[in-house]
């Protein structure tokens, strides 16, 4: 069963066709990477799948529901309740520990709870942090405080936008294991990259080019633990 | 977790949220000391005022040609006793000086320098007794200095001629009907008189509004028959319209530096909002909803406002006093009612101040917001 699926999707800035009519569906479960240059569109469809924008045209079915048709108030509902959201430049408040700025995602869901927002750190490896402000961390420790954020509800969908793009070798396999863990649970993973290392581990990878899919590689390696 | 994460904002952004809390405390010290100086400006200025002369004067009524100290004793009574600057008897009569005419009054030269603190003298105020004072007018006549020797004759009392020697102690200038006269202790003249208790009229100066001496004068008109209380009009009356108008010009000053300060902390607070779209972007993506975001900042401004007006309070009274001391040259009172007034006024300008820049930021999408570098 699909979890997502894009339908004639397009979004037209001005004259500029960022999304040029995207068919796309993401079965639950999937990693799939988002590959292509600079200005292709990628982070477009992030936004617009991680209904932060909406699309010109077309349709996006996420979890049976069109979120194109949705007004704000129930789009901003939807992001809290299914979406988890990695960004490059991790966008972490900077006057909240990373303990804290795990447990404002769940404040805004639900209700904060320190002992599972201290878990997520664990998970990430970071439960000797949490007292820390992000300007006394370092990149890797940064976008790992947004993962365990953004894992902290139990999305459905986890969208990356560049999660690896702004850090060293050493920590983008840190966060590439904990990607391989979530993959491993069951999680559905939609990455966008510039990294073909990165892209490598997904199991299948969309090219974006001006806005159209260029093509889509199959990747046989996915299934495989350990590159 | 919500009040966690505004004192974290508040807390650990220090020198932001400092220069907020001092945009809205420097309004609500404005605010506060103006209108405590507002409030304050009757009291003050009737102090100032008291300076001009007596504003109430008691004459005998009806057909009584004069009054007698107890009468005066009880009419006086009628008067807060903290609010009385002075109250001079006088009792005239006529006398003559080298066989020319002139009117003496006998009085409390004391309690006159009291209700007529603008009297000028030349020499001193008499303070033994057989020592006067005249006023320049009768100086002139009969060549006078401080210091001159001279003699008083007239009638007593029985209709018998007296002549008494006095020293003349000073001059009194004033510009006005006084510098016609003679002034001597009531001791002295009751001496050369020989009978007691004779008082024309009592001037008294009260520190009180216009409409505090009008039911002061009811208050006597009712209880003590035997006396008459008037108002000086010519003192009341321009006493009450130079207040209307110094209370206008401060009204209106404090209106338009309310505005100013308005505008001002409402800058503060958009450019504070303003550099925070981001975080604004950030918990939208969150999936926090519009009234979430702005009750986080709304949180932080309340709080803000709080500390602010509390503070102006505290500085407010500091720069009154300051102002009080440098136009009045007298202390001014502290009000409680102003701490929840300003308190309150600074909530509810900052809380607006706040919630305007985080309208519009928070309509804008968190796309857009997160998209930028
Ligand atoms: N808000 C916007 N207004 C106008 N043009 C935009 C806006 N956002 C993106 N674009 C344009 O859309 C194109 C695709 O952008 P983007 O999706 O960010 O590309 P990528 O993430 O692949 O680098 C770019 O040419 C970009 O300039
Ligand atoms: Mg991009």
């Amino acid at each position: 069963m699909n979890l997502l699926e894009l339908k004639e999707v397009s979004k037209i800035y001005g004259t500029l066709k960022a999304l040029n009519n995207i068919d796309l569906s993401v079965p639950k479960g999937e990693w799939l990477a988002i590959m292509g240059p600079s200005g292709s569109g990628k982070t477009t469809m992030m936004n617009i799948v991680g209904c932060m924008d909406k699309p010109s045209n077309g349709s996006v079915i996420l979890d049976g529901v069109d979120i194109s048709k949705e007004n704000p108030r129930s789009l901003t509902a939807i992001r809290r309740d299914k979406i988890g959201l990695i960004f490059q430049q991790f966008h972490l408040i900077n006057y909240l520990t990373a303990l804290e700025n795990v447990m404002v995602a769940q404040y805004y869901h639900s209700l904060p709870d320190e002992k599972e927002a201290m878990q997520a750190l664990e998970r990430v490896g970071l439960a000797g942090r949490a007292k820390h402000l992000p300007s006394q961390l370092s990149g890797g420790e940064q976008q790992r405080v947004c993962i365990a954020r953004a894992l902290i509800n139990y999305p459905m969908l986890i969208l990356a936008d560049e999660p690896t793009g702004n850090l060293d070798e050493a920590n983008e396999n840190i966060v590439l294991d904990i990607f391989r863990q979530l993959h491993r649970e069951g999680s559905t993973i939609v990455v966008v990259t510039h990294d073909p290392e990165v892209a490598e581990e997904a199991e299948r990878i969309v090219v974006l080019e001006h806005g159209k899919i260029a093509r889509i590689e199959d990747n046989h390696r996915g299934e495989q633990e350990e590159g | 977790m919500y009040l966690r994460m505004i004192t974290a904002s508040l807390v650990r952004r220090r020198s932001r949220m400092l220069v907020a809390l001092l945009a809205v405390a420097v309004g609500a010290t404005i605010l506060s000391g103006l209108v405590t100086i507002y409030h304050d400006i009757p009291h003050q200025m009737g102090q100032e005022f008291r300076s001009y002369g007596a504003n109430l004067i008691l004459v005998p009524s009806g057909e009584e040609t004069s009054l007698s100290g107890t009468d005066v004793k009880e009419a006086v009574s009628y008067f807060p006793s903290d609010s009385v600057v002075g109250v001079a008897p006088y009792r005239y009569q006529a006398v003559k000086i080298n066989e020319q005419p002139f009117m003496a009054a006998g009085t409390d030269l004391a309690e006159v320098r009291k209700t007529s603190p603008y009297w000028f003298v030349n020499g001193q105020w008499p303070e033994e007794p057989g020592s006067i004072l005249v006023g320049t007018a009768v100086a002139d006549l009969i060549r006078l200095v401080p210091g001159s020797q001279l003699t008083i004759t007239g009638n007593d009392a029985n209709g018998k001629v007296f002549s008494r020697d006095f020293t003349l102690s000073g001059i009194v200038q004033t510009g006005g009907k006084e510098e016609e006269f003679i002034f001597m202790s009531m001791a002295d003249l009751e001496d050369a008189m020989g009978d007691l208790d004779v008082i024309d009229v009592v001037e008294c100066s009260i520190s009180a509004s216009g409409t505090q001496l009008n039911s002061y004068v009811q208050q006597i008109e009712a209880s003590v028959p035997a006396v008459t209380p008037r108002l000086v009009k010519r003192v009341t009356e321009s006493e009450g319209t130079v207040l209307t108008k110094l209370q206008a010009l401060v009204y209106l000053v404090t209106v338009v530096v309310l505005l100013l300060t308005m505008i001002c902390v409402a800058t503060t607070m958009m450019a504070v909002v303003t550099e925070r779209r981001k975080e604004i972007g950030l918990k939208k993506a969150l999936g926090a909803s519009n009234e979430s975001v702005t009750k986080d900042f709304l949180g932080e401004g309340l709080i803000l406002g709080a500390f602010g007006g509390l503070l102006g309070v505290g500085l407010g009274f500091i720069f009154a006093q300051t102002v009080s001391l440098n136009v009045f040259t007298r202390p001014i009172s502290f009000r409680l009612s102003m701490i929840p007034v300003t308190i309150l006024i600074s909530i509810l300008i900052t809380g607006l101040a706040c919630l305007l820049p985080v309208r519009s930021a928070v309509d804008v999408d968190p796309a857009i917001v997160l998209r930028g570098e």
